[in-house]
């Protein structure tokens, strides 16, 4: 079953994330991929994240495909103009790659090209646009296509973005510019959560809750201080204090397992979507605590 | 107007020290604004240079730099002194400089500014970006504040992700543009103008170099005529 087909049929999904190297060794990447090979719905390949220079996504998504993984390519519009764009979404699609996740992308400022001119011919509502269109046989300027694609897009969203009004606008301009799933920005605390998907639950489209994995106290600190739209709440940061150096990343990954499963027992939402950020190895302990494996 | 930021002199003495005799060109407008163009100015690089065994033959701050045909006419005045010189700086923004490789064709003309943007000063010399002349103005749309300028990515639909407590992932210096929009047109009460998905932008109507002729008459509409039909607009 495809990642599509395993949402519009309400199964509950499983996403992770997979961060491509920078240089040409791939070989903790194909060994990660073998180990998340069967276990997932769909692979997300990021898109030269934090605008630090990578292997591309589109590359490093045929190579999950490669390794029976289902890849969701994240597209950013901070490289390439429209050209580029719809250029690499029509390569995708003949390659096989049918899932993409559009996204505006963070400025260079952030990343290790600070000199680079950033690009933002148009941004993440305009660029579902763009898919859509493409999905119907029409390029950015109206004119036919040879052959459509039949991409299932996707964008992101905060949750616990301050303040949120604006945020929410946005998500309904994605909703309306043809998104059809979301995954969200790392959410802990689930009673807020479900704040937002009474709100998101009011729009024909697939919400998958984005998961952090704790490492330690002081990395949830650093999340609350430092990473825009997460808020990891005190009694989260308490018991990860109370683990002790040696068990924190353990009592972490209990965390998510945790999460993983009320989101699912309690119906919250459609799935989620984990973020190891460097433990991808880890994602199948998770996945076996929740209950999923 | 322009804002412009001086050179950093050192490289530029080291530019222009095959010359020997100097001409100096100010503008009264934005480069005086900004102290890179103003009498100031001009009688700092003139030390510089005769500190540096150079002479100075003669300078003129005229009314607008780059208003070509004016500054022509107030540079006759000084005909000897460009004359006798082997290189004009001009100590304006780069339009201004130009007006002088116009008006002295066969002349070596050097800047000493570096031209930064259009600006607003919002206090004594102190500059902010507000329009970075894009051609196809959307503020209408964004309760009169420009997010092709004020957000560092020109999103048209609403804050991104990077948003953080009302501030720019850019800058926690700079408030999120899509925020300051937001609070306007909800005082406002025009929070509806928010939720209308504004396409992407035209960018050829930034393409320059532009050209716009706006007086009517027969030379001016057989001069346009040569230019591309997309600049008539
Ligand atoms: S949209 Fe912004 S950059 Fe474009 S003309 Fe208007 S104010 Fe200037
Ligand atoms: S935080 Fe706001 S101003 Fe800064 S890049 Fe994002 S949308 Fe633009």
């Amino acid at each position: 079953m495809s990642f599509k087909e395993a949402l519009e049929s309400g199964k509950f999904v499983v996403t992770a994330e997979v961060g491509p190297p920078k240089g040409t060794d791939i070989a903790v990447m194909k060994h990660d991929m073998e180990l998340l090979k069967g276990k997932l719905d769909a692979v997300n390949v990021t898109d030269n994240q934090s605008a630090v220079m990578r292997i591309c996504s589109l590359a490093v998504c045929k190579l999950a495909l490669e390794h029976g993984l289902e890849p969701i390519l994240q597209m950013t519009c901070r490289d390439r103009n429209r050209i580029g764009l719809q250029s690499d979404l029509l390569g995708a699609s003949v390659l096989g790659i049918h899932n993409v996740l559009c996204m505006t992308g963070d400025h260079v400022s952030a990343g290790d090209q600070k000199s680079a001119r950033p690009v933002y011919d148009i941004e993440s509502v305009q660029l579902l646009q763009v898919v859509n269109g493409l999905n119907n046989g029409k390029d950015m300027s109206g004119a036919d296509l040879k052959g459509a694609t039949s991409f299932f897009q996707g964008a992101v969203v905060t949750p616990e973005s301050n303040p949120i009004e604006p945020q929410l606008m946005k998500f309904e301009k994605k909703v309306k510019a043809g998104a059809r799933f979301f995954q969200t920005q790392a959410i802990y605390n689930i009673d807020k959560f479900k704040e937002f998907m009474a709100f998101a639950r009011k729009f024909p489209v697939k919400i998958l809750a984005g998961l952090v994995v704790l490492k330690s106290a002081g990395m949830a600190n650093f999340l609350n201080n430092f990473v825009p739209g997460i808020k990891v709440p005190q009694e989260l940061i308490d018991e990860m204090k109370a683990a002790g150096k040696e068990k924190a990343l353990d009592t972490g990954l209990n965390i998510t397992a945790r999460h993983i499963k009320q989101l699912k027992e309690e119906k919250i939402c459609d799935g989620v979507h984990i973020m190891a950020i460097g433990m991808e190895d880890k994602v199948p302990t998770i996945l076996e605590r929740a209950g999923l494996l | 107007m322009i804002i412009t930021k001086k050179k950093d002199r050192g490289k530029l003495l080291q530019t222009l020290d095959k010359y020997n005799s100097f001409y100096l060109i100010g503008c009264s407008e934005c480069a005086a604004l900004c102290g890179t163009g103003n009498d100031e100015a001009l009688k700092e690089m003139a030390g510089d240079l005769q500190a540096k065994g150079k002479t100075v033959t003669g300078m003129i701050i005229p009314k607008t730099g780059c208003q070509t045909l004016g500054t022509k006419v107030e540079l006759k005045k000084d005909k000897e002194a460009l004359d006798n010189t082997d290189c004009i700086v001009v100590m304006s923004c780069g339009a201004g400089t130009q007006s002088a490789v116009e008006i002295y064709p066969d002349k070596a003309v050097y800047p000493s500014n570096d031209s930064l943007f259009l600006g607003n000063m919002t206090r004594f010399q102190m500059f902010d970006e507000r329009c970075s002349l894009c051609g196809d103005c959307v503020i209408e749309k964004t309760g009169s504040i420009c997010p092709v300028t004020n957000c560092p990515k020109g999103i048209l639909n609403g804050p991104c992700g990077g948003m953080k407590d009302g501030n720019c992932e850019v800058s926690a210096d700079i408030k999120c543009a899509w925020v300051r929009i937001y609070e306007r047109q909800k005082k406002l009460g025009e929070l509806d103008k928010m939720e209308e998905i504004i396409p992407a932008k035209d960018w050829s109507a930034k393409q320059g170099p532009h050209k716009l002729y706006t007086r009517g008459d027969k030379e001016a509409a057989g001069d346009s005529k040569k230019s591309k039909e997309k600049k008539e607009k």
